[in-house]
């Protein structure tokens, strides 16, 4: 995480904290700039599902 | 895991850098009361190398150790009516750094009035002589409820341990480790030394919960049997930013506090106060007593649970290596407080007062922090423990404190 996920501004004076929960790797960032605080989770595979149409 | 470049972000206290500019908006503990005499002290704070003194009018001074004329250390001076003067040389200066004397020069010489030592404004409160680092114009020194409440005893533990503050105070902010580090662990060693367990610290965390409030982060636990009616719940007890936990139950209202003196060294302060159910007489001086940090055999001492803390932090290195670490779910209340030592950083650098800072008199009579005082579901179990488990083993008046709760003394208790 190099830039912030809100604004794009660089996260460099920021705050981004790796943490695990279970297999989903988590970033927590705060962003100076825009004052954005969000946890960005990386997960081990996307799901997803098509609603009735 | 924290990149290596906000770990140092984090961790270095020097002058001019982004936690060192923070920190240096605080007051800070330089001192016990007994420290600053006529005999000049070295103190080292925030990596600066300090001298204190309490000159012979009784004004206290803290000066930058090297004198300005040849970097003599001050502390080799002599204390005086108006200050203190230079071993070296007889340079003499006042408590605010103006140097009045230059013994050497020409008598109609004006070269002192352009020499100043560096000097900080230093005060006295409950006990504890205080230094501000920073800017002016210096903000308030807080006046915190356990240095002004006039009818408590008191006394003052010190230790100076060989790592960085933040990791210290990330275990005020880690309730979990209660159970295991003094719980599980102490139990253990307890159990080696033919001993009960501790009964009080074991009990297990249904959940914790963590907010930043106006005093810094107000943490609450819920204990196995608990409900949230209990006060460990609903009222719980404050990280005090940017350095201080406020802890206690059962009449014993105490702070730790983690005065960093550089980036690898934290001088970590026990402050203890009693209050009693019936009237005590009062104290003539406020106790001052270090804490071992060794036994015998150059272990650390960890057979009780301030030794057990002080061990977990020192053994996690001079400055934690937090680019190789593993946080969980169980760490969010470390992750929030870093995040708010990086947001407060963010404040100073906008030219901004952080948190925790003072500036409104009629606000500053006696701060007042929430606590428990039914801690961990129990006040006198929680009272024995602290007495008898805690730095308090220590203290000079423990027996007399003990005695004053009423509660009875421990068999081969020292």
């Amino acid at each position: 995480m190099t830039h912030c996920p809100g604004c794009g501004d660089s996260l460099g004076p920021g705050f981004v904290q790796e943490f695990w929960t279970g297999a989903d790797r988590n970033f927590l960032c705060w962003c100076p700039g825009c004052g954005l605080m969000c946890t960005v989770v990386i997960g081990t595979r996307l799901v997803s599902s098509e609603p009735e149409h | 895991m924290l990149s290596q470049e906000r770990n140092e972000r984090l961790t270095a206290v020097g002058p001019g850098t982004p936690m060192g500019n923070l920190l240096r908006r605080y007051w800070w503990p330089v001192a016990t009361h007994d420290m600053a005499g006529r005999v000049p002290v070295r103190r080292r704070l925030l990596g600066e190398d300090l001298v204190l003194f309490r000159d012979a009018s009784g004004r206290l001074g803290l000066l930058a150790e090297q004198c300005p004329h040849r970097r003599a250390s001050l502390a080799l001076g002599c204390t005086e009516r108006d200050g203190l003067r230079c071993g070296y040389h007889g340079w003499l200066f006042d408590t605010g750094g103006q140097c009045l004397e230059q013994p050497g020069e020409p008598a109609d010489s004006t070269f002192a009035d352009r020499i100043r030592a560096t000097s900080y404004p230093v005060a006295e409160l409950g006990g504890l002589i205080f230094a501000y680092l920073g800017p002016a114009p210096a903000p308030l020194l807080p006046r915190y409820d356990l240095f002004v409440w006039p009818d408590v005893w008191r006394d003052i533990a010190h230790a100076e341990l060989p790592c960085n503050f933040v990791q210290i105070m990330e275990n005020s902010v880690d309730p979990y480790h209660v159970e295991w580090l003094h719980g599980r662990y102490g139990s253990f060693l307890k159990e080696l030394a033919g001993e009960p367990p501790l009964p009080v610290v074991t009990k297990k965390h249904v959940k914790v919960a963590f907010e930043v409030f106006e005093h810094g982060i107000l943490k609450r636990r819920l204990l196995e049997g608990q409900t949230e009616q209990d006060e460990d719940w609903k009222t719980g007890h404050p990280l005090v930013f940017p350095a201080m936990l406020r802890v206690g139950g059962g009449g014993i209202a105490t702070f730790q506090i983690r005065v960093p003196v550089d980036d690898t060294h934290t001088w970590h302060v026990w402050y203890q106060t009693y209050r009693f159910d019936q009237p005590a007489p009062p104290q003539a001086a406020i106790p001052v007593y270090p804490v071992p940090l060794h036994d015998a055999r150059g272990e650390w001492l960890r057979d009780y649970v301030d030794g057990q803390d002080i061990c977990a932090w020192v053994t996690q290195g001079a400055i934690a290596d937090r680019s190789r670490e593993h946080l969980g779910r169980s760490d969010l209340g470390v992750i929030m407080l870093r995040k708010l030592y990086f947001e407060q950083m963010e404040r100073v650098e906008a030219g901004q007062d952080p948190i925790c800072v003072f500036r409104d008199q009629a606000a500053n009579g006696c701060i007042d922090l929430p606590m428990e005082r039914e801690k961990f579901g129990g006040a006198e179990a929680f009272r024995d423990i602290w007495l008898h488990e805690s730095s308090i083993r220590y203290s000079p008046i423990r027996d007399q404190v003990v005695s004053q709760f009423g509660d009875q003394p421990r068999a081969g208790a020292a």
